[in-house]
């Protein structure tokens, strides 16, 4: 067994597809659909075959209440590891985005927070290194 | 060989594309030689819309004003919706939705047969994925009016079936859109 998708709840896909896109700067992987049924994914561009992230409709109650309350008491609906969080930070914000945290040392990393303009927070990580 | 088993869908037709605003709206049609009142029976009831919809209710549609729980045949995660049935004119009109969708039938009486159109909602990059989809659940239902039920073709069925790519490239010549990104590729810029 392996990890390979994980999903965030989006309030619109084809808004959630541009942001992921042309904000974050992930790469579309999959986008298929059978009615009104659409499974789209993104991956990141330096990882292609690396998890994917879904971008689902949040058209049903139970998603729709589910990613407002995580929202208001301000916990990431997903959080994305870089080896730089200031540049993410600085390329990110230069592409429109709005940060709720720039970046800032906690215990063991640096991260920050961003909305995605979708109804999500997403958190940005980067490990610390401790010299030996 | 099975009836199933040897099924090829036909060249692309029937089909067509209108766009209103940002809504795009497919639009599909298909003449059975069945009567209105025996095609309208296949569009409503649970048992027959299983042999060849790419969903499943958990009642007939047939009645204005009821509820019923729509299942996407085939979707990659869990995907039910509750539908209301707007308008049920047996057997001439019947209208609901799917998720998102508006789905619009009408049956027209044409000599013994029927004059059955679709009108439901597409997403531009989508056009030749649904036309191609609906085209060969059309196939299985006209098998089952026929008395001759091959089995429900849907969703990742459907692509399996020899002909598929065919179908789909037919149609995505037809109305000038790309094909869609399946089977999967590797990631690409969008």
């Amino acid at each position: 067994m392996k990890i390979k998708v994980t999903s965030v709840y989006v309030d619109d896909q084809d808004k959630a597809l541009r942001f992921y896109t042309e904000v974050l700067g992930f790469a579309k992987k999959t986008d298929f659909s059978q009615g009104p049924y659409r499974w789209l994914t993104v991956a990141s561009a330096e990882e292609p075959d690396g998890t994917e992230l879904q971008l689902a409709p949040n058209n049903n109650p139970a998603a729709k209440a589910y990613q407002q309350a995580i929202f208001q008491q301000g916990q990431p609906a997903a959080m994305f590891f870089t080896d730089d969080v200031k540049g993410d930070y600085e390329r990110i914000k230069a592409r429109g985005a709005e940060f709720t945290l720039p970046p800032t040392d906690v215990t063991g990393s640096t991260i920050a927070m961003l909305r995605d303009t979708c109804g999500n927070l997403i958190q940005l990580t980067q490990l610390a290194r401790y010299s030996r | 060989m099975t009836d199933r088993q040897q099924y090829k869908p036909g060249p692309a037709s029937g089909a067509q594309v209108r766009k209103d605003g940002e809504k795009w709206t497919l639009i599909l049609v298909r003449e059975l030689r069945h009567s209105p009142e025996k095609v309208w029976q296949a569009l409503t009831d649970p048992a027959h819309l299983r042999e060849w919809a790419p969903f499943e209710v958990d009642r007939s549609l047939g009645t204005v004003g009821t509820t019923v729980k729509l299942t996407t045949v085939g979707a990659p995660a869990p995907h039910v919706t509750e539908t209301r049935v707007t308008r049920a004119d047996a057997p001439e009109l019947l209208e609901y939705t799917w998720g998102d969708f508006d789905m619009r039938w009408m049956l027209e009486a044409l000599g013994g047969g029927t004059r059955l159109t679709l009108w439901t909602n597409i997403a531009r990059r989508f056009i030749s994925m649904g036309a191609a989809g609906w085209h060969i659940c059309f196939d299985v239902l006209d098998h089952l009016l026929s008395g001759n039920p091959i089995g429900r073709i849907a969703g990742p069925e459907a692509m399996k079936f020899p002909g598929w790519q065919r179908l789909n490239a037919e149609y995505a010549k037809q109305f000038g859109n790309d094909m869609p990104n399946w089977p999967p590729q590797a990631a690409q810029k969008s």
